[in-house]
């Protein structure tokens, strides 16, 4: 998590203006879960791979290692629905099953293409949010929800929440320098123990911040409403114009593929 | 046109919890001065600041801005602080933002100021804290003195008729502490009163025109930094430390290797010129001037040898 932040600050995409790449991670998004077929998956997985290794300059390695974490997720979650369960005895669209008294355990090939395909489709999804965290840094999201008009209240929120867990963590890393030093995590025990007494002390500093916070911000003149400005970014149309040539391109494959399915 | 921008009289303060933070503390901040408070830890610095911003309210004196008594009412609160700013001593509890340019457009904004009003401050802020490259860093990326000096310029973008700074040295090393030195002299030049806390009597010494000592809730003395530092009870009385410059020019006059009864220097500069003029007079001089300067190295030459003397 914090890795996707730093990278969120130092990629080539960096200062492009956030609502274009809001907007087509957004899009993209939502053509790979509008169409059902798998090629558009294929083809958004692959768009965003070049995306976000080719033009935001994120290594290889490290993109794939990421792709990793909801890989193996997925694929419990597209078993259980590979996997069917029937009365109704093995017919010619069964791969491979096992009945024990009247029940049949096993795969059809329905199922498995069911499966495979929700699988594509999450991991294109998923891609498409790598791009908009790996190259937008949370403040930025913020000021794109700013934009977009969403409840202040939600925005503070994420901005206040997203601030202070890098100070907790900061926090919390002191406090199990200093309790490690001490010989605080030896044993299972005391490791238990130091726990313990690290929650508690988070709590209490948690709470005395956010007075300090209260006063620090009353003295600039917070009245209840915490308003601020983004930095002017510049809207590029050389962006606005490729965008819509990928997405429109995507659009017509896929709307074309389905026909030809259709008929 | 009132002489002090901040005073506060009879200010007696308790936290809920029981302690005298303040007791019958009177004050007078000169407008447009650099005043320096020094005091140990716990000696009401913080609790006496936070009155001049409005943030606590005496349980009984009052405390005047520009002349005027301060109304603890909404309006006027927001209008005190607006002219009476606040750098917090720890960064990481003033700034609420991980964007730079975000946290710095807050203060600015509370202000109701025109948009692009707020954006040129913003600038002008970053511009005189040094912190322009800063822009694009998120808040947790910073170092502990570039997080300073984004609360200062939180503070500056207000631009504030009197700033106050909380131990703004604290924690940062000597070359981080002498460019903020250099920030506050800077800022002070276009009429800001400045007003800092520290418990580093050397750098109150040298900095400040006015010092008000505290201890224990209470003002103990206040003068030039030369009248102050001539004090040996109040300095004990306040668990201080004489600065290292008035300490060795006391043991000079009283070797007679430098003239006494003179003001005295502020800076090591002011020292060298002190002992070269005492050379070349032979220890007779009435209208002394610190600008009759001599070449550096000589002066320097001139001390060791004196060092070597003593
Ligand atoms: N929030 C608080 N609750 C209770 N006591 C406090 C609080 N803040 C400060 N104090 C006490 O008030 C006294 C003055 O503190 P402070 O103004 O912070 O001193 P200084 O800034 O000079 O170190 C100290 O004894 C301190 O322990
Ligand atoms: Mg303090």
């Amino acid at each position: 998590m914090l890795n996707i932040d730093g990278f969120a600050y130092n990629n080539r995409l960096r200062h492009v203006h956030p609502l274009e790449k809001a907007g087509f991670a957004m899009i993209t998004m939502f053509l790979c879960l509008g169409f059902s077929l798998p090629v558009i998956s294929y083809l958004v997985i692959i768009l965003m791979a070049a995306a976000i290794v080719g033009c935001a300059g994120i290594p290889l390695k490290i993109y794939l290692k990421l792709m990793s974490l909801p890989f193996t997720f997925l694929l419990i979650g597209a078993l259980t629905i590979a996997v069917s369960v029937t009365t109704q005895g093995v017919d010619a669209g069964w791969l491979a099953g096992i009945t024990v008294s009247g029940i049949t355990v096993g795969l059809t090939y329905n199922g498995l293409a069911t499966a495979g395909g929700l699988f594509c489709k999450s991991l294109g999804a998923v891609s498409c949010l790598y791009f908009l965290s790996l190259t937008t840094p949370a403040v930025e999201m913020t000021a794109v929800m700013r934009k977009l008009k969403i409840p202040s209240l939600f925005i503070e929120l994420t901005d206040l929440v997203y601030r202070f867990i890098f100070v907790m963590l900061e926090t919390a890393d002191d406090i199990y320098i200093s309790q490690s030093s001490r010989w605080g995590y030896a044993s299972l025990k005391t490791s238990m123990k130091s726990l313990g007494q690290m929650t508690a002390a988070l709590f209490v500093k948690a709470l005395h911040r956010s007075r300090m916070l209260f006063i620090a911000l009353s003295s600039r003149g917070y009245t209840g409403q915490i308003n601020v400005l983004a930095p002017e970014y510049t809207v590029s149309v050389n962006n606005i114009i490729l965008i819509a040539v990928i997405e429109s391109t995507l659009l017509i494959t896929a709307v074309l593929l389905e026909v030809g399915k259709i008929g | 046109m009132a002489d002090y921008i901040l005073e506060a009289e009879n200010l007696n303060y308790a936290y809920p919890d029981g302690t005298q933070a303040l007791r019958n503390l009177c004050i007078q901040i000169p407008k447009g001065r650099k005043t320096a408070v020094l005091g140990s830890n716990g000696a009401g610095k913080s609790t006496l600041f936070l009155h001049f911003n409005g943030i606590l309210k005496p349980q009984s004196g009052t405390v005047r801005f520009d002349g005027k008594e301060i109304r603890y009412d909404r309006k006027p609160l927001l209008e005190l602080r607006k002219n009476v700013g606040i750098v917090f001593q720890d960064p990481d509890s003033q700034l609420f933002s991980a964007s730079v340019y975000q946290e710095i457009s807050f203060g600015p904004l509370n202000l109701g100021l025109p948009e692009q009003t707020v954006r040129d401050r913003v600038e002008q802020a970053m511009t005189a804290t040094g912190i322009n490259e800063l822009k694009d860093k998120p808040t947790h990326m910073l170092s502990y003195g570039q997080k300073k000096r984004v609360t200062i310029a939180d503070i500056l973008a207000m631009e504030p008729q009197a700033l106050i700074c909380d131990e703004p040295t604290a924690w940062l090393d000597p070359k981080y502490a002498k460019q903020t030195v250099q920030l506050f002299n800077e800022i002070s030049r276009n009429g800001t009163t400045i007003i800092l806390s520290t418990h580093d009597v050397n750098l109150a010494y040298s900095w400040a025109d006015y010092i008000v000592i505290l201890s224990d809730g209470r003002v103990i003395g206040e003068g030039t930094p030369d009248s102050i530092f001539t004090n040996d009870d109040l300095i004990r009385g306040a668990d201080l430390e004489k600065p290292w410059l008035v300490d060795v020019y006391e043991i000079l006059a009283e070797r007679g290797c430098i003239a006494a009864n003179m003001p005295l220097p502020r800076d090591k500069e002011d020292l060298l010129k002190l002992m070269d003029c005492h050379d070349k007079s032979g220890g007779e001089q009435e209208n002394y001037d610190y600008s009759t300067v001599g070449n550096a190295r000589r002066e320097r030459n001139k001390l060791s040898a004196r060092c070597k003397g003593l």
